[in-house]
Parts: C-alpha cells; sequence; structure tokens
C-alpha cells in the first residue's frame, strides 16, 4: 500500500474523531520526515495494522457493520461450548444496546430501529424493562436526554469472566477482526477475570444489573458496617424476661388469668368475634409450653444483637405499653405446621378509586386512600358490633341498611388535592398518616377526624409514607427520587436520602428504627442510615420496579417484592438474596412477617395471599446450592380471593394476618 | 427517493402524516414534509416516556389497566396540562375506521345540552363499604361464599402432595365422614327388614311405635329416606310394602326428635307417588282406595307441619294434585288420589281448587258413571269412588262454611252480663277444639266412608259418617241449640273487638254485612252444588240451613 495513502487516512481517521491535537503533531511529523528519513513509525511496514486502519475508515459509515458484527457475535456465543456459553451470553447484552445506542447516535435510526427489533427478542427475558426504555430513543439528542441512556454510555458493565471464556472471546475477535465489536467490548465492559473453572448459571442475578461502575460504588457500600439487631431493653426482651417469670405464675393462676386477658380491651377490639378468639386463647394455651421451648432454642441457634437507638425516641405509656406486651404474651406461635388465621376486609363499590389501603396494628381501623383525594377510616370494631353478621353471610342486608339512610359508617378525611397513594397509622392507631400526589403528607387524628399537620418538602407526587415501629418518626418516599425521614412536630424533613436513579416507590423502617430501606424503579433496594442519611446497603437483584418491603421481626432480614411478582429475601448484613421466592405472576403489593418472623405473607395483584416458611428458606440455602437445587422457595398455602387483588397485609401482634384490597368485577 | 421516503417512514410508528394532521389541528399550515420526518421520532420518544410514566402512576393506583387519569397524572409529573375530556372514569371506547387496518377512532357523540339538562339526574352510585369475611381459618379456607369457590376443593390434593414431599409436617384435614354407630345399624336394619317381610304385623306395628317415639334416630333420617324412595320406586306393585312404608314415614314425622325438615325434599316425590299413582298393589284384591286415603292424610300432616317453613310446599303440592285432576288423560285411580289429597288439604282448597272445577269434571265423569254406557264393572266402579270423593270434599267444604256462619247472628241478651274474663277465656278454648276437631273429623270421616263403600256409595251412606263426625264439636245436641252454639263463636269474637273499640254498633254492622256477604257467596255455592249433585248434598247441610235456603 501506498504510505501517503496510509497517511491519508490515518489523518482523515483522527480529525473525524476530532483528535486535532493528533492530528496536528502528525502533520507536522510528516512535514518534518517529508522526503527524509522515514522511521519514527513502523505502521507502514506493517501490513496488519495498515489493514486494520484501512478498514477503520472505508466502513465508518456503514451502519450494516454493526448488524453484521453482532450477529457474527451471536451465533459464535450460541455456538459456544455450553460450559462458556452463559458466561460468552452475558456479554451479549451490553454489546447489543451500545451497538444499538451507536447507531441511533450516528442517526441511522432506521437501522437502528431494524437492528433492535431483530435481536431484542433474545434479552427480553431479562431486561425487558430496560429495552422498553432504549426503544423510544431514536434521534441522538434522545441519548443525551435521556438520564438511563447517559449513564450506559459514561459507564463501563462489569462482567465477571472465567480466563479461558475470556482468551475465548478474545481470540474470537481477533481471529474474525470484527474490530468495532472489539471496540465496543473495550469501551463498555469491564472484564474481571478470575481463574478457574466458570460459574454455575445459578450466579445470573450479578449478571442482570447493568449500572456500570454503579456495581464497584455498590460493593463500596455494602461493606459498610451495619448493626441490625434489635434495640436494646424492647418490649420482647421485657418480654422474655417477665414471661420466664410468669410461666409459673400463669399456669397457677390457670382459668382467671386468661379470662381476664379474655376480657381486655384490645381484645374485643381486635374483630369483635368472640368464637375465633376464644379458639385461639385455646390453641394459644396449649402451645404455650412448646412455644416457650421453641422460644428458647431459636434465642440460642440466633441471639439477635442488641443495639442502642441512634434516635431519641418517643416513651411510650404505660397502658399501651401494657397492651403491647399482652398481645405479644397471647401471641399465637406460627409455623409451617400452625397456619394463621387470615380476615379479610373487602372494599366494595370502589368504582376502582382505591389507591391505597392501611390496617392498624390490631386490625380494628382500616384506612383507604381514593384517587378523589378523599381518606376513608373504617372502624372495624364498631362495624363488627353494629352488624356481626358480616361475617356470616348477612353483610349485604348490612350494607342495605346503612346506605339508603345515608349514614356513614366510615371517617371521611377531605384535605388533599390530589390522589392519595399512601396512608399509615401510628402504632396506637390514634393517627393517620397520607401521602398524595399533591406533594403533601397530611398528618391526621383518628380521634378527631381531622387534619393536623401538612408536611411540604417533596416536589413531586409522594408515593409512600409510613410511621416509624414506635411512632413520632416517619419516612417518606417521592417520585423526585428521594425518601425523607420527618417528625411529626416539625414541618421540615429532618434527613434527605438521595441517590437513587429512579422514583422511590416503597420506604419500610428497620424494626430498631435506625435505618429505613427503600425501593425503587431503578430495581434497587436500598438501605439507609437514618442518623447519618447515608446510604449502607444496595440490594441488586430485582427484574423491574419494587412495589413492597418488609423487614423481618428479629432485623435480619428483608423482603422485597415486585412488578412480575418476584419476591426476594435479602440477608441485610451481606445484602445477598438469599431466595427468590417465585410464584406470583403480577405485582406484589404487599408483604408483611409473621409476629415472631417464622412466615412471610404475600398479596397481589393476581388475587392472591400467599404464605411462605421463611424458616426453611434460610436455613435450607446452603445445603440445596451445593445440592444445585434451585427450587430453594417453599410456599406453604396460597388463599385465593374471588376476585380480589391484595392491596394490604398485616400481621396483628398477635399473629392474626389482616388483608384488604378492592373487589374488581372480572374484565369481560 | 421514494424508496428512501419508505424506509424514513418506518423508523418510527409515528406516520409523517399523523405528524401534519396534528400540526393542521392546531393551525400550522405550513410544515414542511422533512420537518415532519424529523418530528416523527421525536413524537414517539415523548410518548412512550408519558407512558412510562403513566404506567407509574397505575402502579401506585394499585391497578394493572392504564386509565386516562394515569396519563393524566403522568403530564402532570411532567408540569405539562393534562388533556381534558377523557378521565370520565370508564373505559374509552375506541372504534375501528372501516377500510384502515390500524386505525381507531373514539366513539365521540354530539350531546345536545337541553337533552343533558333535561334529563333527570343519575342515579347516584353505592357509597363504598368495607365487607370482613375469613379469607382462611388456621390455614385452611372455609368454604363461604366469599371465597373462591375453585380452590376449597383442590385442598385435599394439594395437601397430599405437600404431603408426599414434606412428610409429616403438614396436617390434612379430610372431609368429615358420617360415622354410624354399630347399633343404630343393626336397629336401621331390624326396621328395613320388617318393612320389607310384611310376615309379623304386630312386631311391625311395635316398630312403628319405636320409630315414632324414639329419640336418637337422628341420624338414620337420611338413610331412611333414601329407603324409603328406593323401595317406592321399586316396589310400586307390592301394596304392602307401600303401605308399611307409608306408616314408616309417618310415624318418622311423629317422631319429636327427628328433624326431618332438611329431608322433606327426598321425602316427598315417594308420598306423593302412592298418592297418585296409576296402579299401586298388582293385585285386584289390594285395598289400594285404603292407601291412597292413608297418603292423603300424610300429605296434608306434611303441609300442615312443614307448610310455614316451606312457603312454596304446599303450593307446590296442590299444583301437582290439581294437574293430575284435571287431566283426562289420567286415570280415574290418579283422580281419586288427587282429590283425597287435595281434600285433606283443608276447605280452602277444595273451595278454591275443585269447587271451580267441579262442573266440567263432572260432565266429564258422568258417561262413566251411566251404568248402560261403562260396561266395564271395574270402571264404573271406578267411576263412583271417584264421585263420592269428589262429592265428600265438596259436601264437607260447604258444611264447613255453613258452620262458621250462623243464620242469625243476633246477640244473645245474656251475653253482656257474662265477665269478660271469662269471654277471653272461653275463646282459646274453642278455636283450640275447632282445630283439633277439624284434624281429627277428617280422617275419621274417611275411614267411615270408605269402609261403607263397598257397594255403590250411596247418598245415605255417606251422610250417616258425616252426621257421626260432626258431634265430637258439637257433642249430640239438640238443632236449636247448635245455632246458638255456632252463633257463639263470631259472638266471642264480636265481643273481643268491642273491648277494643268501643263503638259497638259499628263493629256489629260491620260484621253483620260481612257475614251477609258470606251468607250470599255460600248461597249461591249451595245452589250450584246442589244443581250438580241434586239431592245428594242436602245431608251435609245442617238443618237450620237447610231450611233457609230451600
Amino acid at each position: 500500500m501506498d504510505p501517503e495513502q496510509v497517511d491519508e487516512f490515518v489523518m482523515g481517521y483522527l480529525k473525524k474523531k476530532g483528535f486535532n491535537n493528533a492530528a496536528k503533531q502528525l502533520q507536522e511529523a510528516l512535514h518534518h520526515n517529508n522526503g527524509g528519513t522515514f522511521n519514527s513509525t513502523d505502521y507502514h511496514n506493517d501490513p496488519e495494522l495498515t489493514k486494520l486502519i484501512r478498514s477503520f475508515s472505508q466502513s465508518e459509515n456503514d451502519p450494516t457493520r454493526y448488524r453484521d458484527g453482532y450477529s457474527k457475535l451471536r451465533s459464535w456465543a450460541y455456538n459456544s461450548l455450553d460450559l462458556y456459553k452463559h458466561e460468552l451470553l452475558r456479554v451479549m447484552y451490553p454489546v447489543f444496546i451500545h451497538c444499538y445506542m451507536d447507531l441511533v447516535g450516528k442517526g441511522h435510526t432506521r437501522e437502528a430501529r431494524a437492528f433492535f427489533n431483530s435481536f431484542r427478542k433474545d434479552h427480553e427475558m431479562i431486561h425487558l424493562r430496560d429495552l422498553q426504555k432504549l426503544e423510544g430513543v431514536l434521534v441522538p439528542s434522545h441519548l443525551e436526554e435521556m438520564e438511563f441512556a447517559r449513564s450506559l454510555r459514561q459507564s463501563k458493565v462489569n462482567i465477571k469472566i472465567c480466563q479461558y471464556s475470556y482468551d475465548l472471546l478474545l481470540q474470537y475477535l481477533h481471529r474474525t477482526e470484527s474490530t468495532l465489536m472489539l471496540g465496543i467490548i473495550n469501551e463498555h465492559i469491564n472484564f474481571q477475570v478470575y481463574s478457574g473453572q466458570p460459574n454455575s448459571s445459578s450466579d445470573d442475578i450479578d449478571a442482570v444489573t447493568i449500572v456500570g461502575s454503579f456495581q464497584e460504588t455498590a460493593d463500596h457500600i455494602n461493606q459498610k458496617e451495619i448493626q441490625w439487631g434489635l434495640l436494646e431493653d424492647s418490649l420482647e426482651d421485657r418480654l422474655e424476661k417477665t414471661g420466664s417469670l410468669l410461666s409459673d405464675s400463669e399456669k397457677g393462676q390457670g382459668e382467671s388469668k386468661d379470662g381476664d386477658v379474655d376480657d381486655s380491651k384490645k381484645r374485643s377490639n381486635e374483630i369483635g368475634k368472640q368464637g375465633s378468639s376464644l379458639k385461639k386463647l385455646k390453641k394459644d394455651k396449649a402451645g404455650n409450653a412448646t412455644a416457650k421451648v421453641a422460644r428458647q432454642e431459636t434465642s440460642i441457634v440466633s441471639p439477635a444483637p442488641r443495639v442502642k437507638p441512634e434516635l431519641a425516641l418517643p416513651v411510650m405509656s404505660t397502658d399501651v405499653e401494657e397492651s403491647i406486651l399482652e398481645d405479644l404474651r397471647n401471641r399465637v406461635q406460627l409455623s409451617s405446621v400452625a397456619m394463621p388465621s387470615v380476615s379479610f376486609y373487602t372494599f366494595v363499590n370502589t368504582h376502582n378509586g382505591l389507591n391505597c389501603a392501611s390496617i392498624s396494628h390490631d386490625g380494628s381501623l382500616v384506612a383507604g386512600g381514593f384517587s378523589d383525594s378523599s381518606i376513608k377510616v373504617w372502624d372495624m370494631a364498631k362495624i363488627g358490633q353494629a352488624g356481626s353478621g358480616a361475617l356470616q353471610g348477612e353483610s349485604d342486608t348490612n350494607d342495605q341498611n346503612v346506605g339508603p339512610n345515608g349514614r356513614r359508617n366510615y371517617t371521611l378525611l377531605l384535605g388533599h388535592s390530589g390522589p392519595v397513594y399512601s396512608a399509615t397509622f401510628s402504632p396506637p392507631g390514634d393517627f393517620v398518616l397520607s401521602s398524595s400526589a399533591d406533594t403533601t403528607i397530611r398528618l391526621w387524628s383518628t380521634q378527631l377526624n381531622a387534619n393536623l399537620v401538612c408536611y411540604k418538602g417533596h416536589n413531586y407526587p409522594v408515593w409512600d409514607v409510613q410511621f416509624s415501629p414506635f411512632g413520632h418518626y416517619f419516612a417518606s418516599c417521592s417520585h423526585d427520587r428521594t425518601a425523607r425521614i420527618w417528625s411529626m412536630d416539625r414541618v421540615q424533613p429532618l434527613r434527605i436520602m438521595a441517590g437513587h436513579l429512579s422514583d422511590v416507590d416503597c420506604v419500610q423502617w428497620h424494626p430498631n428504627c435506625n435505618y429505613i430501606a427503600t425501593g425503587s424503579s431503578d430495581k434497587t433496594v436500598r438501605l439507609w442510615d437514618v442518623q447519618t442519611g447515608e446510604c449502607v446497603r444496595i440490594f441488586i437483584g430485582h427484574r423491574s420496579m419494587v412495589l413492597s418491603l418488609a423487614m423481618s421481626p428479629d432485623g435480619r432480614y428483608m423482603a422485597s417484592g415486585d412488578e412480575d411478582g418476584t419476591i426476594m429475601m435479602w440477608d441485610l448484613s451481606t445484602a445477598r438474596c438469599i431466595t427468590p421466592l417465585m410464584g406470583h405472576n403480577s405485582c406484589v403489593w404487599s408483604l408483611s412477617y409473621s409476629g415472631e418472623g417464622s412466615l412471610l405473607a404475600s398479596g397481589s395483584a393476581d388475587c392472591t395471599v400467599k404464605l411462605w416458611d421463611v424458616t426453611s428458606s434460610t436455613k435450607l440455602t446452603k445445603a440445596e446450592e451445593k445440592n444445585g437445587n434451585t427450587n430453594r422457595l417453599r410456599s406453604l398455602r396460597t388463599f385465593p380471593t374471588k376476585s380480589t387483588p391484595v392491596h394490604a397485609l398485616r400481621f396483628s401482634r398477635r399473629n392474626l394476618l389482616f388483608a384488604a384490597g378492592a373487589l374488581s368485577k372480572p374484565a369481560s | 427517493m421514494q424508496l428512501a421516503v419508505e424506509g424514513e417512514e418506518k423508523m418510527s410508528i409515528v406516520p409523517k402524516e399523523t405528524i401534519e394532521v396534528i400540526a393542521q389541528s392546531i393551525g400550522i399550515t405550513n410544515l414542511s414534509p422533512e420537518a415532519a420526518l424529523m418530528l416523527a421520532p421525536d413524537v414517539e420518544y415523548r410518548v412512550r416516556e408519558i407512558m412510562q410514566e403513566a404506567i407509574k402512576c397505575m402502579r401506585h393506583s394499585k391497578r394493572t389497566t392504564l386509565t386516562a387519569s394515569d396519563v393524566d397524572g403522568a403530564l402532570n409529573l411532567r408540569n405539562l396540562e393534562p388533556i381534558y375530556g377523557f378521565g370520565s372514569g370508564g373505559p374509552i371506547r375506541f372504534r375501528k375506521a372501516i377500510g384502515h387496518r390500524d386505525l381507531f377512532y373514539t366513539d365521540d357523540r354530539e350531546v345536545d345540552f337541553k337533552d343533558v339538562i333535561e334529563a333527570p339526574l343519575p342515579k347516584a352510585p353505592l357509597d363504598t363499604e368495607i365487607v370482613c369475611h375469613w379469607l382462611a381459618i388456621e390455614g385452611v379456607q372455609p368454604a363461604i361464599p366469599e371465597n373462591a369457590p375453585l380452590e376449597v376443593i383442590r385442598a385435599p390434593a394439594e395437601n397430599q402432595i405437600y404431603q408426599q414431599k414434606d412428610g409429616p409436617l403438614i396436617d390434612i384435614r379430610l372431609p368429615v365422614k358420617h360415622v354410624l354407630s354399630k347399633e343404630l345399624q343393626l336397629y336401621f336394619q331390624k326396621i328395613a327388614e320388617l318393612t320389607l317381610s310384611k310376615s309379623n304385623p304386630s312386631l311391625f306395628k311395635e316398630a312403628l311405635v319405636s320409630l315414632a317415639s324414639d329419640s336418637g334416630l337422628h341420624p338414620l333420617v337420611p338413610y331412611f329416606t333414601n329407603f324409603i324412595a328406593d323401595e317406592v320406586s321399586r316396589g310400586l306393585n307390592d301394596f304392602l310394602l307401600l303401605f308399611n312404608l307409608m306408616h314408616v314415614v309417618r310415624s318418622l314425622l311423629q317422631n319429636p326428635h327427628i328433624h326431618i325438615e332438611p329431608y322433606l325434599h327426598q321425602l316427598m316425590p315417594s308420598v306423593v307417588t302412592c298418592l297418585v299413582s296409576r296402579k299401586l298393589g298388582n293385585r285386584f284384591a289390594d285395598n289400594h282406595w285404603d292407601l291412597r286415603d292413608f297418603t292423603a292424610n300424610l300429605v296434608a300432616l306434611i303441609c300442615k307441619r312443614f307448610g310455614n317453613t316451606y312457603i312454596t310446599l304446599q303450593s307446590r303440592l296442590t299444583k301437582t294434585l290439581v294437574n293430575a285432576l284435571l287431566d283426562p288423560k289420567k286415570a280415574l285411580t290418579q283422580h281419586y288420589g288427587a282429590i283425597q289429597g287435595l281434600a285433606a288439604l283443608g276447605h280452602n282448597v277444595v273451595r278454591l281448587l275443585v269447587l271451580s272445577n267441579l262442573e266440567p269434571y263432572l260432565s266429564l265423569l258422568e258417561p262413566e258413571l251411566d251404568a248402560e254406557k261403562q260396561k266395564n264393572q271395574m270402571k264404573s266402579y271406578e267411576a263412583w269412588r271417584v264421585y263420592g270423593a269428589i262429592l265428600r270434599a265438596a259436601g264437607l267444604c260447604i258444611h264447613d262454611r255453613l258452620k262458621i256462619f250462623p243464620t242469625l247472628p243476633s246477640p244473645s241478651p245474656s251475653f253482656p252480663s257474662k265477665g269478660k274474663g271469662k269471654v277471653i277465656s272461653t275463646e282459646p278454648n274453642k278455636r283450640k277444639l275447632g282445630v283439633d276437631s277439624s284434624e281429627n273429623r277428617s280422617p275419621h270421616k274417611r275411614l267411615i266412608a270408605t269402609d261403607g263403600s263397598d257397594g255403590g256409595p250411596s247418598p245415605m251412606q255417606v251422610d250417616r259418617p258425616t252426621g257421626d263426625a260432626n258431634p265430637p264439636q258439637n257433642s249430640v245436641r239438640p238443632s236449636s241449640s247448635e245455632q246458638a252454639s255456632d252463633g257463639n263463636a263470631p259472638e266471642s269474637r264480636n265481643a273481643k273487638e268491642k273491648d277494643d273499640s268501643k263503638g259497638r254498633a259499628i263493629t256489629r254492622k260491620a260484621i253483620l254485612d260481612q257475614i251477609w256477604k258470606d251468607d250470599l257467596d255460600s248461597g249461591r255455592l249451595l245452589v250450584k252444588l246442589h244443581q250438580l249433585y241434586g239431592d245428594r248434598i242436602l245431608p251435609f247441610i245442617p238443618s237450620t240451613e237447610m231450611s233457609l235456603f230451600l
């Protein structure tokens, strides 16, 4: 090849790429060496390099190269040895999206669209949401505008790959001279090569998220220490202490004591159904002896560490404390053989307007947030007294009695000016907090039935608000990508947690009040230190928007449910997913752990309540992993409702499960 | 060039034309095609963006279907003006444009203001309510209407699967089995044997007494009802067996410890079969008339006891019977059964259902009765039986009516001087007596009637038993006193009403009017009956009435 020509190519390339300085230098060098001895650059003499340079220049503008290169790489990866195949296939997705974005960036919209459509099937299973986002990107300016695309362009994807697979890939790329693919891979993928055999495909979860350098920060963040233990001197502690004392005296006093218990206020509040409560009580008594033993056993196995509260916690009145202790004492011990009773509150005639439902700790109050900005609070204890027949199928007559009379048997709370997206009861049930699309959070008193405070701070609709386990503090999260910590007595937030890359959709307090967890549309769950406002854990693994969160009562685990119906159980200290619980086939709206943490209940848009065995899920992980058994989940029961998506779930302190949902007419 | 343009069009799902149409609609007329082409991808991008935000709003509204309000919410998030006019709650109806494959438009009717203003206000929607039910009790879903029905059936199978997987961890709750004690099983076998054997009537009688009085037989009731239903359908030719079975039914009904109501629906078909079946027993000697009479009483008993709780029971029964009666194709034996059944149900039933159909029916029966026309001895006999039954039913009915109303409802002068307490205390007694007597009377009478019906039923023969049957109430009295006692019943009622309202004269007048009206009705009825039956009806009519009417 003519050296002059090569020089020209090189010059053209440099200019095109914007390396003006380099081009100038090259020109100077060329001038300098013009006609003279020519030895500084060897690229003229290296045929390989010349070819490479030629290929660069000639095909710069040819959009079909992307398609060819990708499809060749794809067929090669698919035809590779099974042992290495899944590792090599992981490379395909980043190459695919970057090819697409390159094409878009160069203005080949039509080719980009064709390219996208012909290969999107390969990635739809895992990356559907991302693909849907990217699909809309059609002109270069969109790439700049769209945050997701920008972050993809700017960051590198981490891919763990074994040495042999890596070598295979490089050999292939060199052999076939697919410089374009090589360029993309070099530019956007950061290989973490390790020696030894390739990982089994069970590790796929790590491969799912393409967040680039984010992974490193996540790993870094997840190194931080967290103290997930329960608060020292908690009521549970006190119960265990007094419980051991009481257990003897309780036996001695026998019936009379239990009689008192039965008469207690909470009890009658619980649902106003004497029969079941008595039955439960009996069972309680029977199981008491064994339960004590079991409790001691578990405490030996895993003594939950005690931590100090970082927040100044409100002082509980002795009355409240007593009633909680009473409840804890009367708690039914649940396990895979002792299932809870589920009481279901069905909202009827909601006209598709119910956005959220919330149940107070004792199940006596139920709040619904509606799209017409209203909040309605039902006192189930009152309704239970007035028409206990509701449970025996006389509900219809009950409705009719109340309806035409114009007497509402709920409290209507008006004040918001946009759809109400969330409502939460304070632990004693005397306050309700609600969050709305009007960007405000409002505090209501259930005693005065009036609005007390309006908290303004978020700039966009507030998706979720949750009272802390001890009241007084609450956390909110919003479309503005922040979560905020508030206290009831201040109209300004105490902390703002920023870091999520998209809407923060749900929030949940850790039982020790020192942390909050947030689930986001960026498919991650984060744990934040309430005191410092720092992110201390990032949980990566969900494939779609996270809709619900629950913390185990011992503070060790967290469950999160997403839009696709997947529930993930996380170990807070390691930030690893213990087990994905598959079973729902639609959005998981609500999750709740039973009082002693042995069961997890999940409520979904597929009109079912499912119960999961937590103990077996956590215990068997290691053993089953060795066996290569992927079927780790253990769903205990599925309770289908007639046609009611389950919006809210709550285990009462006595382990009665309350569920709520709006009856929706089946589409026909 | 053309090719290139086509290719360009493909690059966005929003066609160029759409952009042009939109531009025109907002008043931009000079939009160049190039600009439209450039805009198309951007429009698509924005639309997708909005839709993704709308999906977020949908999720937070806990829904799985996207609505117009979600899109409005998404526009709000972007600080854009929502699109007005679509957020009407209900789903938007799209219509397909004819001639285009993928072109839709919303069905947007023009509404006249006048119509809207004049239209009545729509009904207010029902208010939101909460209904509470048990989704599960200790992990088991109760089979209540609020719960999904499917899973209840599937539950045991599911449990079994778990059982195999997880060993003894999960308890299985099988459906509860009905367990019968050995003694009860033996008892049932013995009773069944006795019913079927027919060889030991005295022992069977004892068994019936036991059935009618023993407590603790309730678990056997379903077995008995099954047994009866089976045997009746199988043994229609076995007269004695049928009779025995009906006796068993009666004993079961009499037993105060048995709650037979839930099994009535199983029992009734067998009983009605024994009443109106074409053929009961296969021998000529079988006195199936007897069986029909007995069963008619049984039916009446059932109706009396359960008529209140099963409101449809009597109406359904009478419908069956009347249909049997009015069908000329049915055998005379069936007609007989139907008449007896209706007669046993009471006079009101007879008056409403039999007497109204009496005339046509008798004309139908006429040729059968005539000895010259009907040569078949058997047929003739049957016809006369039916005639007798219908005459008796009608006669009793008219007798009953006439008996209630006094001819001269003048108050006895001694009456007001009587103590009130006494009047009131006597009244319930009398009422009760009336009920008792009516209960006693009909079976009693019928038995006698059938006794005396060996030959052709003559009016005199029927007459005598009725005369005998009446006295339980009226005892043996001269007819003059009968009038006075008959007058007593309304009188005491009269007195009671007087207590309530002081206006004696007014109430008495009202009562008198009523009685006169009833009397007139009765009179007409009587005349009609007389026309139909001739003198045969006369024995049923009390002498005083007779004197009045004839």
